[in-house]
């Protein structure tokens, strides 16, 4: 480590999603308030290549978030100007649809904004800038760095410039390191520090992380004004009753629709293709009736963590927050993330203001973190949701019952922890998975994956190190392509891999998009995410 | 030794859709970058500081968040980044750029060793500018460089065209355009970023650079958009299917190129 390439900061957030960002302006914003005489150097690190590039949501923003970290008028300025006009719930069957007549109040959305969170986030990221944070887009954060008593005390940049057998190039950048008094993983879901730390200090939860895959497209439509602000949520098809899947159609502007799929990860079939799912929902009449005549303009694909209260893990460790998806706070019922992300951001942002008065950033402050998260109406729904996605892994009926208890006794009942298989175990042998020859032709609303990939603007030097290990190549072949068909094959949204002369797993990791689906669901464990060249990836800007 | 290299800020061409009603550039989910052939010849001008100590000055004309690309090339180690915004270089046609950057230079530096432009920007794909300027300024002018050496005030540099390459060598001071066949682009360093966000940028309106108000923006462009719009979406002769049968695609390729006679 040289000396030049030191770079040091009082607060290192890693990821410019709306959980650090929120932290970052919280921090900043209460210092100035309480008239603090020197506001801390805050650094965010974001690997997309641009502000925003790898933020993707369906997004129907739950507002109780923006408490605490907008002013008024800042609401009033989101640049998500459609807001929830009218919405359904509907279970699909193959062929139909029936509306759901009633839904508890926790699941209505009425007024609610909804739009692109990647929108979103560059506005955040702009009032932070205003604040004075300093964020640096095209650096992945690629190894935490600990002193030897373990506390995390900073961060270090991935080198740049390595061609695929890792030599340098001409253009070769190497690592910098920065060092905090605090560093917030921000990273998402699955993000690969945050996998790391939560293993490296036995961070876990009462569980591990349920994830569940989205892929999402932006529709342009023929313009449909009268339209605006009307969304659909639906559950049943295409996803089996054994499946904890759903869509989503939100009708944004005039002329657009977004149109998602969200498949649970603990699915059972060998076979399961979530891409196709996606082409079949789009496909069923109710969806088909928002989107006909149009073409897809954007794609994209995230994994959300659904794992709710038991799989939280510990948030918070000597010299580290953990915030946001990262930390899995996400309702499980109702899919939302994006509030109790901007609620965990502020309470971050208000221990570090505290810790930054005190001069004391010692593990003993930080864990008023968990304490004021804990206090928050979004940790109060992760609770009272807790059992809704192991039972829903149970079958449809008995999730609608958890979810109804949930509902009707405040997340009392069940009192016990329903269990629930990790995303990895139990899938089912090809020999017991069912075929699906469903099949419609391409077109601009049923792409192939390739040419969604393509939409996606993902983008990564070719002649880099692959940033997908598959661990043990032989155990493609000899164990999981005759028991399970190989189903890499299928279950990644971008078609990262390819099977070749039926002996070789080709990875085509330029096409992907940062997912991750398949470290979580390979069946045998046997691929490894990394971190390809920081600004790589998907370049979303209306996700 | 003085190199001012000239960048522009461009959409990503990759996904840039015209409205059809409106035949203009539709903006949402489209990004500004760096025109990918100016980050070569920024990368010429770089080396050039690496190895005979030049100072870099970085040029662009844009609109006020044009600043951005300076930023980066500021990042990237240029030493001084030069914005020309100004309500009045609106509408320029390459005509109106060549003499609003010609200008520019002249008056900040009267004696520049080495100015460098891409070959061309991918958003109007003219080439003109950096012949332009070259002309305006009276300078010996180099298209289409790939890779450029220095020794003793002369220049050798290879040129490259249809039929091959040129060797070509002669004095200083010269225009240079510069292909992607160049040395890559470096990547700026997480502390060059910090060093660029704290620098500052000089900007000058059009009466800083000295230039006669009638021959700026519009009013000095002789060329008139009359219409954009994207070309016909060309269909593919044929489309084969390489997992099946490789020997029988490869063939039907091989068949379609000797049909279109470029191999007999």
């Amino acid at each position: 480590m040289s000396e030049k390439n030191v770079i040091e900061t009082d607060v290192l957030c890693i990821g410019a999603g709306v959980a650090s960002l929120s932290t970052a302006l919280v921090l900043l914003r209460r210092l100035k308030a309480k008239g603090a005489e020197k506001l801390p150097r805050v650094i965010i690190l974001e690997k997309g290549r641009n502000i925003g590039s790898h933020i993707l949501s369906g997004a129907v923003i739950d507002p109780s978030g923006f408490e605490g970290v907008l002013t008024p008028e800042e609401i009033e300025k989101i640049p998500i100007p459609t807001k929830v006009k009218k919405e359904s719930f509907q279970m699909l069957t193959e062929h139909s649809s029936m509306p759901i007549p009633w839904m508890p109040r926790m699941m209505h959305t009425e007024g609610f904004p909804v739009g692109s969170l990647t929108k979103f986030v560059i506005y955040l990221a702009n009032l932070c800038e205003q604040e004075g944070a300093e964020i640096y887009t095209g650096f992945a954060a690629t190894e935490l760095i600990e002193d030897e008593n373990g506390r995390i005390i900073g961060a270090r940049t991935g080198p740049k410039g390595l061609n695929k057998n890792r030599e340098k190039k001409s253009n070769y950048l190497e690592s910098e390191t920065i060092l905090a008094k605090t560093v917030v993983l921000g990273e998402g879901p699955a993000g690969v520090l945050t996998k790391r730390v939560l293993a490296q200090k036995n961070m876990f939860g009462m569980r591990r992380q349920s994830f569940a895959v989205g892929i999402k497209e932006v529709i342009e439509v023929a313009p449909h004004p009268d339209r605006v602000g009307e969304i659909m949520h639906t559950f049943g098809y295409p996803s089996d009753m054994h499946t904890y899947g759903g869509g989503f159609v939100y009708q944004v502007a005039p002329n657009q629709v977004m149109v998602g799929f969200v498949y649970g990860l603990d699915y059972t079939s060998a076979t399961a293709n979530p891409h196709k799912l996606f082409r079949k929902y789009k496909a069923h009449p109710v969806v088909e009736e928002y989107i006909k005549g149009g073409k897809a303009v954007a794609y994209g694909a995230k994994m959300i963590p659904e794992g709710g209260f038991y799989a939280v893990p510990e948030v918070y460790n000597d010299g580290l927050l953990i915030v946001g998806d990262g930390a899995g706070l996400v309702d499980s019922l109702r899919i939302k993330g994006v509030h109790i992300a901007m609620m965990s951001g502020r309470v971050a942002g208000e221990t570090l203001a505290e810790c930054w008065l005190k001069e004391d950033f010692s593990k003993n402050e930080l864990k008023h973190y968990e304490e004021r998260l804990k206090n928050t109406s979004g940790w109060q729904q992760i609770k009272r949701v807790r059992n809704v996605r192991a039972s829903f892994s149970k079958g449809i009926m008995a999730g609608v019952m958890s979810a109804g208890f949930a509902w009707s006794t405040y997340g009392a009942f069940p009192f016990w922890q329903v269990p629930i298989k990790r995303d990895h175990e139990g899938m089912k042998t090809l020999l017991e998975s069912s075929t699906d020859d469903w099949d419609i032709p391409i077109s601009p609303l049923s792409m192939d994956r390739l040419t969604d990939v393509f939409l996606s603007g993902t983008k990564h030097e070719e002649d880099q190190p692959c940033h997908i290990h598959i661990i043990d190549s032989n155990r493609c072949i000899q164990e999981c392509l005759p028991k399970y068909g190989a189903p890499c094959l299928l279950f990644c949204p971008a078609r990262v891999y390819a099977l070749e002369n039926d002996n070789h797993i080709h990875v085509d990791f330029s096409n992907c998009l940062h997912c991750k689906t398949c470290q979580i669901k390979d069946p045998l464990q046997n691929i490894e995410w990394t971190l390809p060249q920081g600004g790589d990836g998907p370049r979303y800007t209306r996700m | 030794m003085h190199v001012i290299v000239c960048i522009k800020q461009v959409p990503d061409t990759a996904n840039v859709k015209i409205n059809p009603e409106t035949n203009t550039l539709m903006r949402d989910g489209v990004e500004s970058i760096v025109n990918p052939f100016d980050e070569y010849a920024l990368e010429l001008a770089l080396l050039m500081k690496d190895s005979h100590g030049a100072k870099v000055s970085a040029i662009t004309m844009g609109p006020p968040q044009a600043d951005v690309i300076l930023r980066e090339a500021l990042a990237r180690g240029a030493d001084e980044g030069i914005l020309l915004t100004d309500r009045a270089f609106a509408g320029a046609d390459t005509l109106a750029t060549s003499y609003t950057i010609s200008q520019a230079i002249k008056k900040l530096d009267s004696h520049p060793d080495l100015i460098l432009f891409g070959k061309q920007a991918i958003d109007g794909d003219t080439a003109q500018v950096g012949p332009g300027v070259a002309e305006y300024l009276g300078m010996t002018l180099l298209c289409n460089v790939k890779s450029l050496e220095i020794n003793n005030n002369r220049f050798r540099a290879e040129t490259s065209h249809e039929d091959g390459t040129d060797l070509l060598e002669g004095d200083l001071p010269c225009v240079m355009t510069v292909l992607k066949e160049a040395p890559a682009p470096r990547f700026a360093s997480l502390s060059g970023y910090i060093r660029a966000r704290k620098a500052s940028i000089t900007k000058w309106v059009a009466a800083d650079t000295g230039a006669e108000p009638s021959r700026l923006g519009l009013n000095g462009s002789p060329t008139k958009v009359v219409k954009i719009f994207s070309p016909p979406v060309r269909g593919c002769d044929m489309k084969c299917e390489w997992k099946k049968d490789k020997d029988k695609a490869l063939q039907s390729i091989i068949n379609v190129i000797k049909k279109k006679g470029v191999w007999k």
